[in-house]
Formats: structure tokens, sequence, C-alpha cells
């Protein structure tokens, strides 16, 4: 029984794969890991080797081609019946994703004609009218996806209406469009240079955010340092107890802690600019509750900020286990609309991805932002009650404090920011 | 007997630009015409009209405007009669290079008229009676158009005419009544008036070049009105008579019934395509009731092996459609890469003074698509190089979609309008904005400065207004 060789998946984020180059043509006999066929993905360029001792009797996608992972390439008729007991072989980069696959069609006679579905183009996308890019944009169109039949492979204005048309699920589209049908969820997986990536949803409503929030509020940004001995000291005292009770104890939960504590200390931080617009004379609102929002990264999926309801109120356990709880259901997409609205304050750690300071941009309507560096060990002056100073190992975090200069002047933002400070390193019973 | 891959009955625009493709695809092509190689065009349309033309400019820059640009005449003498020699010279060096052009790809010609006997012979009968026979595997049908003369008018070619007599005839009447405000009524209108003629036109519908944008025609109106030419829209013809020393016109509008008198009559109200009579319904080719032969988007008829262009497809009958339809066609039969024709945003000139350009929808058809439209404009009379030629009425507009900017069409009226499309026209296809048409430097002074002036005011920034 001829043995299949399939395009394997090159890990998480690579689904595709072109082949660039047959090292073997139909009727050559090939030996077991003998290289058979050129690959290129946007992340390696490797080569397949041959699964089985024999003779390579079809080749079902030619040089040129793009295809998913999974998709039979070509059959090797083996020398040995052993070896044909085999009935699938992938390359060692397999994994369980196309081995599925694969198991579906072992028994499943070898196709004719290619089952490969060339997925949009294999090259590059050629000229992109400023009409079609316009329209791609709106639309979260990824321009890839669709087979031009213009000159030369142009995709035309009429084949992204077409393309739209197919996939807006009888949406109407006529001359002038009308509704927006859902994005499919373009990939970025393959920026080409010179190329207009199509913007995704998520995306999008960040850059509209991003520029709203610029645009509405002054910002100025102060930054303090903080030793968080005692946090540290803290955190591995009870991360064992809390850990019984299911809650893993992150930094996160301290700095949530010490912001909502600071927060009720200074309640003009905690607060909103309200325009004339929207009250005669306009106002600086007074939240009267303390919610603390915590970004969190999804990824290629964007940012989603959770919020932790009534901080001020919580223990440190309650705060732990909402961080929890919340940024997990945040990764699984599964928080409900009103866990992530309603916050009166934002917490940003971008220390996570090793950045030591930052200036992180408001979530309007609120004043403030804290962004929370890298924690570091790093060497300290400290000087004791008699004035002797001494050189110590510290973890030490610096924290940026961005706020909206039309509520607080600096003097106040630092007062609040020293808070949160002292709060850290002072935590304990 | 001859055996061919493509025999083209036509030698016009259509099919003359079809034989060479076909040739040049590297197939045995033959083309047949029973009157002259350029058709149409070459012969008594687009090229000899314009030679007149220029003409009729000239004409008209001494008769009426030699005071502003300070030539004085004694006796200024206007001698038609060369005109028309001119044009026929224009037109024959251009008929001999068809027949060059021929023989330079290897295209047989036959003269005489064809006729489809079966899907794969056609014959030939020259004007001596001698037929022959072509075996063929492709045929394409070219056959042009023909005026269109309604039951009970009589065209005796001396009194009242069609355009055929209109190009040809060395004397000029006194008087003449043009019936159709198309392309070809305006432009007779226009060089007739510029020697002297009184001229009076006549159109059914409510304006002057009824199928442009309605600013256009009304700028046309006007410019008519200011120079005397006698503009009747809303009025039908009821009759045509000669009578002992002239021609009778019985016009009707909603005021009632009038009869116009002159010297002429020209009928020009629209054409029929050549499609009957060719054999064509006997082996099964499926005609429009006009008797334009029906085509799809590769020109292929609904029988295999025939196809069709040009006047006779009845698209649009312009010259330079006719070509690229036999471009597409030829592409076609050879099986190689082409493109689909949109025939809504082909280039539109009219010749008449000022001239006429245009492509796309008009105004009124872009917001009956529902389209949300941005209208950017610019007057000659605000352009220099217009200015410097002592030319510059009208102006230019270009429409485009307000939400992705897609050029949806443009409509030019004035100086040397008919040379500035193509820069639209490429704009269009490659789905161009106008923010690249204003983005485009354009050479100063030049009349297509109004194009990136007009696309500017489409982004909301003129410069020079
Ligand atoms: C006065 C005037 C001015 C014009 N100006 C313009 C202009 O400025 N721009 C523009 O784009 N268009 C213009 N046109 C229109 C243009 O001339 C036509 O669109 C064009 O000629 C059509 O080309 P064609 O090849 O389809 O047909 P034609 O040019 O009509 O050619 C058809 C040919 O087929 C031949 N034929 C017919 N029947 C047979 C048969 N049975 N056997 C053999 N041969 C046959 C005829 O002899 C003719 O030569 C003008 C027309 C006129 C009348």
């Amino acid at each position: 029984m001829p043995v299949q060789v399939l395009m394997p998946q090159f890990g998480e984020s690579v689904v595709e794969g072109t082949i660039t180059r047959w090292l073997k043509s139909e009727g050559d006999a090939v030996d077991e890991y003998e290289p058979l066929v050129e690959v290129n993905t946007d992340k390696v360029d490797t080569e397949i080797p041959c699964p089985v001792k024999g003779r390579l009797s079809q080749i079902l996608v030619d040089a040129g081609n793009t295809v998913l992972a999974g998709t039979v390439l070509a059959m090797i008729a083996p020398e040995s019946e052993s070896a044909s007991e085999m009935k699938q072989v992938l390359t060692s980069l397999d994994n369980q994703a196309a081995t599925e696959k694969m198991e579906l069609s072992a028994d499943v006679a070898p196709p004719k004609k290619p089952a490969t579905q060339p997925i949009g183009r294999t090259s590059n996308l050629g000229f992109i009218s400023p009409v079609v890019s316009r329209m791609a944009q709106e639309y979260h169109i990824d321009l890839s996806r669709i087979q031009g039949s213009g000159l030369g492979g142009r995709i035309t204005k009429n084949d992204l209406m077409d393309y739209l048309e197919k996939h807006a699920e009888g949406s109407p589209i006529s001359g002038a469009i009308a509704s927006l049908p859902q994005p499919a969820q373009p990939t970025y997986a393959s920026p080409v240079p010179g190329q207009v990536l199509p913007l995704t949803a998520v995306r999008r409503s960040i850059a509209e955010h991003m520029v709203f929030s610029k645009r509405t509020s002054p910002h100025v940004t102060t930054v303090m340092e903080a030793d968080l001995s005692r946090v540290t000291a803290h955190r591995l005292a009870n991360k064992e107890p809390f850990a019984r009770e299911g809650t893993s104890l992150t930094y996160s939960a301290y700095f949530v802690a010490a912001a909502a504590q600071a927060l009720k200390a200074s309640p003009i931080v905690n607060s909103s600019w309200v325009d004339e617009a929207a009250l005669p004379g306009g106002g600086i609102r007074i939240h009267s509750q303390i919610n603390i929002g915590l970004a969190t990264s999804l990824g290629e999926g964007g940012l989603i900020v959770p919020v932790i309801r009534a901080a001020d109120g919580l223990s440190l356990l309650g705060i732990a286990r909402a961080v929890n709880d919340l940024s997990n259901r945040a990764r699984l997409r599964q928080l409900r609309p009103e866990e992530v609205k309603g916050g009166t304050f934002t917490i940003t750690n971008h220390g996570t991805s090793g950045s030591l300071f930052a200036t992180p941009i408001i979530n309007q309507p609120q004043c403030g932002i804290l962004g929370v560096g890298m924690i570091q060990k790093r060497v300290v002056v400290l000087t004791d009650e008699r004035g002797n100073d001494s050189i110590a190992i510290r973890p030490m975090v610096y924290l940026s404090f961005t706020f909206d200069h039309r509520i607080l002047d600096g003097a106040i933002a630092d007062q609040f920011l020293g808070k949160v400070v002292e709060l850290l390193e002072h935590f304990g019973p | 007997m001859s055996e061919y891959d493509v025999v083209v009955i036509g030698a016009g625009p259509a099919g003359y630009v079809c034989a060479i493709r076909a040739a040049q695809l590297g197939l045995k092509t033959a083309i047949v015409d029973k009157e002259w190689l350029g058709g149409v065009c070459l012969n008594v349309g687009c090229i000899p009209s314009k030679a007149l033309l220029k003409n009729a400019e000239v004409a008209h820059l001494l008769r009426e405007r030699g005071k502003e640009f300070g030539f004085t005449f004694e006796n200024l003498n206007l001698d038609y009669g060369t005109a028309v020699k001119r044009s026929r010279q224009v037109s024959d060096r251009l008929v001999k290079g068809v027949g060059f052009l021929m023989r330079k790809n290897k295209v047989d010609v036959f003269m005489g008229a064809a006729r489809v006997t079966t899907r794969d012979k056609v014959t030939v009968t020259d004007n001596q009676g001698k037929v022959t026979e072509l075996t063929v595997k492709n045929i394409v049908v070219a056959t042009g158009a023909s005026t269109l003369v309604p039951p009970g008018w009589v065209v005796d070619g001396d009194k009242v005419v069609t355009y055929l007599e209109a190009i040809l005839q060395e004397k000029l009447p006194k008087s003449v009544v043009i019936i159709g405000a198309g392309a070809i009524g305006v432009e007779f209108a226009t060089i007739w008036h510029s020697y002297g003629v009184e001229v009076t036109i006549v159109e059914m519908l409510p304006r002057l070049v009824p199928l442009e944008d309605e600013e256009v025609s009304a700028e046309l109106t006007k410019a008519f009105g200011k120079k005397k030419i006698g503009v009747l829209t809303g009025h039908r013809v009821v009759s045509v008579q000669a009578t002992a020393d002239g021609v009778e016109v019985k016009v009707a509008s909603e005021q009632g019934e009038k009869v116009l008198q002159a010297e002429q009559a020209l009928v020009a109200i629209g054409f029929r395509p050549n499609g009957r009579g060719l054999g064509l319904e006997e082996v099964g080719v499926k005609l429009s009731e006009r008797g334009a032969v029906e085509i799809d988007e590769r020109m292929a008829t609904n029988v295999p092996g025939i196809w069709a262009i040009g006047d006779v497809t009845a698209k649009l009958m312009l010259a330079h459609v006719g070509s690229a339809q036999g471009i597409v066609c030829a592409e076609n039969i050879a099986g190689v890469e082409t493109i689909t024709l949109n025939y809504e945003f082909m280039p539109r000139a009219t010749y008449c003074q000022p001239q006429v350009a245009s492509f796309g929808l008009t105004e009124a058809q872009a917001k009956e698509r529902g389209y949300e439209i941005k209208i950017g404009r610019f007057p000659y009379q605000a352009n220099g190089k217009a200015l410097g030629l002592g030319d510059y009425t009208g102006w230019v507009k270009i429409i485009s979609d307000a939400k992705y900017g897609e050029i949806l069409g443009a409509h030019l009226i004035g100086p040397e309008v008919t040379e500035l499309l193509p820069e639209l026209t490429l704009a269009q296809m490659m789905e161009l904005t106008p923010n690249e048409i204003a983005r485009n430097v354009h050479a100063h002074p030049t009349l297509s400065e109004t194009l990136m002036e007009a696309a500017h005011a489409a982004e909301g920034h003129a410069v020079h207004i």
C-alpha cells in the first residue's frame, strides 16, 4: 500500500507551506530519510525527508503551490511490506493536529487531482489599488485570500465585492455598501514588506481608543521606583497557603491592592473629567467606587481590560482570586461584557515583557493609569537611622504613572504615586 | 479554395484591428470588405469629420475672432471644397496605411460582399460577380451599422442626406436642419455653422447630447445659443419632405407643430446594426430585434466559432470600442490571456465646439445607483493655458464615490478636452482615487492641469479657485 507524504505543520501559527522544489522526480528510487522536497513557510525553509524506502510514485502538488498542513504532497510506493504497514508517516516535525487529519484520510484512495486547496496566492499581492485597499480596510479583509481577475492577476474592486458577497452570508452588497460583514480573523503570519495589512476589528478598535485618548487628555507620566523586598518576602511566605486555596498569588495582586489603597487616600485620582457638553460648566467626577482594570494581553488578539470591582474592599486573597479568574477567562475569551466595563483606574503590567518603565496611554474616561515595570534585582544605597550608608541588593520596580493633567497637577500625582510606593515598600500585616 | 483560422467580415476599426491581433497570435487570417479598408471610421466617419472640424475651427477664428487676435482681411475667402479635399487626403492616407498593415501582418484581403453559408464557410462576391469560397474555423462579424431612417422619410442624397453625403459634398447649403443632437448632429452643426451656414438642430429629447451629463448639455446649449445655432430640443420630427428648392421639416412639441424650411436636412438620429442579410440567422446566430448580433463578454455569439465585434454588436457605437472588442475577440479565439471590457467606462469623445468628453456614470446615474458622491469641478476660465488659447468656455467635473474614492465618471466640456480622458480612464481602471490624480504633478501651463485641480477640489482643497 502506498504511503502518503504530508505537508507538516511547522509550529502553532504556521498552517501552510509552499513547495519550492521537488528534489526527486516521479519514478525515482528514494531512501528513508532522504530529502524529498523543499518547503518554505514564512518561518522556516526546510526539506521534507522521505518517510520510507521505496519509489516516488506520484507528485500531487507541484512546485510553487501553497497548501495547508496535512495536505498530501506525494505518494511513495514502499519497497518492503512491513514498511507499508505504516499507513501514514509524517515527518519528524508533525504534531497532533496534522496527525488527526492524516488519520482521517488514511483509508481514502489517493486523489487523482491534488487534494490541495491552494490558499490565496503564493507570491506577493501585486499592485493593490487605493480603492481596493480602502475597502479591504473597512471590511477587514485579508487580501491574500482573494484571487484577482484583473490584468496580471490584479485584485479589482469587483473581485473584492464578489468575495464579500460570498462571505457576507446574505448581506446585500450593491453600489453603495451598507452592511459590515463580520471579518474573517486575518492572520498577520506573513507580512510582506510593502504590503498593506488589513486591519482586524481588534486592531482598529485599539487604534481608535488610543488616538481618542491621546487627543482627549494631556498625558503626563511620572516615574518612581519601589523596593519590593517586603512584597517578595510576603509572596514567598504566602504562596503555598494561597495555592492550597486554589489561588496563585501573583505580583499583580499586590499592585492592585496598593493602588486601591492609594486611590482611597487620594480620591481625586479615582475620577473622570466631565466635559461642558455633558454637564453645564463641566466638572471632575469623583467615582464612588474604586474599580481597577487590569490590562491583559491576548497576544495577536490584542488587549482586554477586565475590571476588579470595589478593589479597596477586598483582601489580598480576594484580589488575587479576582485577578486569577479574570485573566484566565480573558485569555479564554470568556469574559462577560459587564466584566470589562466600569473601570475607574487601570494597571498595566508591561514588566512581563521586560520593560522597565513606560508611558502608558490612559484608558478613557479615567484619570490615570499605572504602569508596572519588570521587577529587577538592583543595587541600591540604603541609609540607616544613624545616617550610615550601605549598599544592598534589592528587588526593585519602576512604577510609571500617567495622568490626565487637566485633573491632576504634578504634585498631586506624585503624592499618589508616592503613596503606592510607600504601601508596597511597607507591605505587611 | 483557401482555409483560414479566422475570417473577419468588415474592415472597419473593429475588424481590421481584430485581424491584426489574430495574425499576431499566429492564426491564419483573412479579412473581407465590400467597400473599403478602414470602414466608416477611416473613410467617411471619425477621420474625415475631424479634418473638417479643424477647418471649421480655423474658419471660425478667422471669421468671428480676427479682430480680437489682430488679423484683418480685405476679402476673406473660405473654400469649403478645399477643406473636403484635405479631409479626403487624410482618409486616403490612413486607408493606405491599413492596407500596408494587412500585408505586414500577412492578413489576406478579399474585396467583395461576404456571406456566411455554413458555420465554416464564407463566400465572397466581388463587384464583377466572381465568387470565392473560404473555409474557416472562426468567423468574426464586424459589418458595422447604417444610418437609421424612419419609414416614410426619403433620403435622396441631395436635399435629404445622411452623414455619408454630408461628409463628401463639396458645396455647402445656405441653411440646414439637422435632425438629431447626438455626436454626429452637433459635430456637423459645428462644421457648417463655422462656414456660415444657417443651422437649426432638432432633438426629440429635452437636451443636446442627451446621453451626456445634464450639465454638459446645458453648457453646450449655452455655447450654441451664443453662436446663434438654432436649438430645438423637445421637438419630434413628424415628417421630412423635399420640395422644389429645399426641404420642409415638420416638427411637433408641447407647443404644437411647426414647419422648418431649409436647403438641406441631415438625418442623424442614430444607427441600425448591420446584422441582417449576412446569412447569420440561417446558421442559427441570435440577433436582437434591432438586428444587432448578440455576444457574450468573450465576443462569442451563441454559435460556436462565430464571433462579433464593433457597431454590429450595438454595445457602444464608437471606433475605439470596436477596436478594443476586436483585440479581446482575437485573444479569445487564440485562447490567450485577455480582459473583459466594461462598456460603462469606455471614453466618449464629441468634437463639437466646445468639445465634450466623458466616461463612466453621469451625476444622475451615480445617484440613482445609490452612491454617495463627491464632485470635483474646475472651470477653464481659471486655467492659464486655456486663457492663452483664447478658448476658455467649459469645465471639468470628476465624480467619485465619497466612501472609497473610486472614480465613477468624469464629464468635460471645453478646449481639446477629448485629449484629456486617458489619464482619467487609466486612473479609473487602476482604481486610483482623486487623491492620486491631485498629487500627480501636471506640467504648467497645460489644459490637463484642470484635471489635477478638479481632483484637488474633490479632495476638498482646490488651489487655483
Ligand atoms: C460622421 C461620423 C463621425 C464619427 N466620429 C466618430 C468619432 O469621432 N469617434 C468614434 O469613436 N466614432 C465615431 N464614429 C463612429 C465610428 O465610425 C464607428 O463606431 C466605427 O466605424 C465602427 O466600426 P466597425 O468596424 O464596427 O464598423 P464600420 O466602420 O462601419 O465598418 C464595417 C465595414 O464592414 C463592411 N461590410 C458590411 N457588410 C459587409 C459584407 N456583407 N461583406 C463585406 N463587408 C461588409 C463595410 O463596408 C464596412 O467597411 C463616427 C461615425 C460617423 C458616421
